[in-house]
């Protein structure tokens, strides 16, 4: 089968898992070090399960999985060594650039503001401040843009699909029942 | 005639039919939308819609499958961008004939050939999954532990990427599954004595985080790249065309129902593979492939849509997911209380053909969404990514937090998002990872089962498996497999194929 790379080596699907099957992207010899770092770690933790007890034990499972896992890493580990650098990427431009890191980093942020704050003011700042980082347009145009499409998608959550985000400081349930009377009240 | 009352179900109700028809629709832009997939779409979904029924909520998801294998094709042909991962291989051919001015032709032929791709894979399954069912039932506990881990290997092997790579995600997705009070001894397992992971790893949050986060932070990459306008004129192609390519289509649809049906692998693989055959067999195309060649998209839409009704069987009949798609609807259906495997078919044929008649009615409506709206199509396609990507991370967040209530799954999720991130980067493939997370509680009890019942005793349990054709064929696969990878096999196949092989023009 012909070699397809759609996407600059991103790996868009299972066909195409991306990476360079000729040579090591930078960074791939840490994240295949940490890969088996980590499956020791697991086997050492499946292995505390039940031990070699029995073959239907809970842990045999769990053992023969991460097994394979420390294998499959540590043959990465190997075959990646050996494969030259590609030095046309840096991690700076490839692989973590900054608009990924500042995104991931609004995301961890969400995380932690989604409880104290509640759904609405978080996901009005993460919106805001990520399509405008995103866009580089006019404020105007991103405060438009985003607080329309949060109105969007909360209607469709809590009427359509009734989900229930934390409420934290908006009194959203207050709200609705505003909304409600005066439905009902015109009816 | 039940099973006609029950193929006729979606038909029947106005409400069902609806929801097959926003599904396609939604589905048709989903896919052609680059940055959002069919996965990604499905498993956001499946965290809104479990508060509902159990058939209007298939019924959607249904609908946004048949339409989002389609809908990647179209931003492959007009812009060069597959929308989704089963139209990679539309766009090698579709946008050389764009740019000659015959987008409408290729948009139209693509149609055409995804409804009859998609007929003939929901036939076999209508034929086919009542007779698997049937065989199903004298599979023996280690069949379905074999099967379980073939499935998770084809995956591997079948694709471009690295098997060693794919068989690390399988496994890691068997241990995340694990993670968590065993069921049968409520012994901990991989909880690190932490409190939270006593209940384990809520499987949505792994897929929302993997397709969801992880695809949105990879378009990043792309933010700049802008959409590319086309006039597009007449779309429906002319019965000489469809009959001409017939035969072609007939083949390649036949390899998408086989990929489809194998455990693990789906719509994109089955693409591939599928316009490599046909570069094979078309000896003398109007225009060479990759310039433009019409066979080239008859290949990959027949069969990606061929590989939708073909990924069923093994889910309905087995409780083995065709594809990651599948995968997720299992999920689905665990939610609803239903247990996919060969007793649903005998407790529950009603729900086998639902499914049925609502991929009809889906396959429909992608015909007629998709020869239709072109207008309304470029408009959305042309939506910033800069406002797309951070609104496809709003609804992961909100889908991983309504299944349970749970911060922590928002936690997991965006957890997996990165690391998902990462195993895209270095060329680790997400489907075993999924597969793994549905497959390992199946594999697990099944392993116990099996070797209980040969009284723990491992010679015992490789006789029966030796003995037994059926175990014997999953267990050379499986083996086969693993022989695919070394040097031994590369020998071999230069030596029985070398001379063919070699001789291909590329």
């Amino acid at each position: 089968m012909d070699l397809i790379d759609p996407d600059h080596h991103d790996g868009t699907s299972d066909a195409t898992p991306g990476g360079e099957p000729t040579h090591r992207r930078p960074g791939e010899m840490v994240f295949g070090l940490f890969l088996l770092g980590a499956s020791l770690v697991l086997m050492w933790s499946a292995y505390g399960i039940s031990g070699f007890k029995a073959l239907s034990a809970p842990g045999t499972v769990p053992m023969a999985t991460t097994a394979v896992m420390v294998v499959t890493a540590a043959l990465v580990v190997l075959r990646t060594r050996r494969l030259p650098l590609d030095t046309t990427e840096t991690v700076a431009k490839d692989i973590l650039p900054g608009v990924v890191i500042l995104v991931a980093a609004l995301l961890v942020g969400y995380g932690l503001l989604l409880r104290p704050l509640g759904f609405l003011p978080t996901s009005a700042l993460f919106l805001i401040v990520a399509i405008k980082a995103l866009s580089r347009r006019g404020w105007g145009w991103t405060l438009g843009v985003s607080l329309g499409s949060l109105l969007v998608v909360w209607l469709i959550f809590r009427i359509v699909f009734s989900v229930l985000m934390p409420a934290g400081i908006v009194p959203e349930g207050e709200i609705i029942q505003v909304f409600r009377d005066l439905v009902g009240g015109s009816a | 005639m039940e099973t006609l009352m029950a193929f006729l179900t979606v038909f029947l109700d106005p409400e069902l039919l609806i929801l097959v028809a926003v599904g396609t629709f939604a589905g048709v832009y989903v896919g052609a939308i680059p940055g959002l997939s069919v996965t990604m779409a499905v498993s956001i979904l499946i965290s809104f819609t479990f508060s509902w029924e159990v058939y209007p909520a298939i019924a959607l998801m249904i609908g946004i499958y048949m339409g989002g294998v389609y809908g990647g094709s179209r931003t492959a042909i007009l812009l060069n961008i597959p929308g989704a991962p089963s139209a990679i291989a539309t766009a090698m051919d579709g946008y050389p004939m764009a740019q000659r001015g015959e987008a409408g032709t290729a948009i139209g032929v693509t149609t055409v050939m995804s409804f009859i791709g998609g007929f003939i894979g929901i036939a076999v399954l209508a034929l086919a999954a009542p007779l698997v069912s049937d065989f199903a039932l004298r599979f023996q506990p280690r069949d379905y532990m074999l099967l379980a881990v073939l499935g998770i290997l084809l995956v591997g092997s079948l694709s471009q990427g690295s098997l060693v790579k794919g068989i690390f995600a399988g496994a890691f997705g068997i241990a995340i599954g694990a993670v968590g009070r065993d069921p049968l001894t409520f012994a901990e397992r991989f909880t690190f004595d932490l409190r939270i992971m006593e209940s384990g790893i809520s499987f949505i949050a792994v897929m929302i985080g993997m397709f969801g986060v992880s695809e949105a932070l990879l378009q990043l990459h792309h933010v700049d790249r802008d959409a590319v306008r086309q006039k597009i004129t007449r779309i429906v192609p002319s019965l000489a065309t469809v009959r001409k390519h017939l035969p072609l289509s007939l083949q390649t649809s036949t390899i998408g129902v086989v990929i489809g049906a194998l455990p693990g692998t789906g719509g994109d693989i089955a693409a591939l593979m599928a316009y490599d055959h046909a570069k094979r067999v078309t000896k003398n195309p109007e225009v060479p492939f990759g310039k433009g060649a019409m066979e080239g998209l008859v290949a990959p839409e027949t069969a990606n849509n061929a590989a939708v009704g073909g990924a069923f069987i093994p889910m309905i009949t087995l409780g083995i997911p065709g594809d990651a798609v599948t995968a997720i609807m299992i999920g689905a259906l665990f939610i609803h209380g239903l247990n996919p495997g060969p007793m649903l078919m005998i407790d529950q044929p009603d729900m086998f053909w639902f499914i049925v008649g609502s991929l009809v009615a889906a396959n429909v409506f992608m015909l007629i969404f998709g020869l239709t709206g072109i207008r309304l199509f470029t408009k959305i396609v042309e939506m910033p990514r800069s406002v797309l990507i951070p609104l496809i991370m709003l609804l992961s967040i909100v889908g991983a937090y309504a299944v349970n209530n749970s911060i922590t799954d928002v936690y997991w999720m965006l957890g997996f998002g990165i690391f998902g991130y990462f195993m895209r980067h270095y060329g680790y493939p997400l489907g075993p990872v999924i597969l793994g997370v549905i497959l390992s509680r199946l594999l697990d009890d099944n392993w116990r089962r099996a070797i209980i019942s040969e009284r723990e005793d491992l010679g015992r349990f490789f006789y029966g498996v030796v003995t037994s054709p059926l175990s014997l064929v999953l267990f050379v696969s499986v083996i086969l497999i693993f022989l695919s990878q070394t040097p031994l096999w590369a020998r071999g196949k230069t030596r029985i194929f070398g001379h063919r092989e070699g001789s291909t023009p590329q």
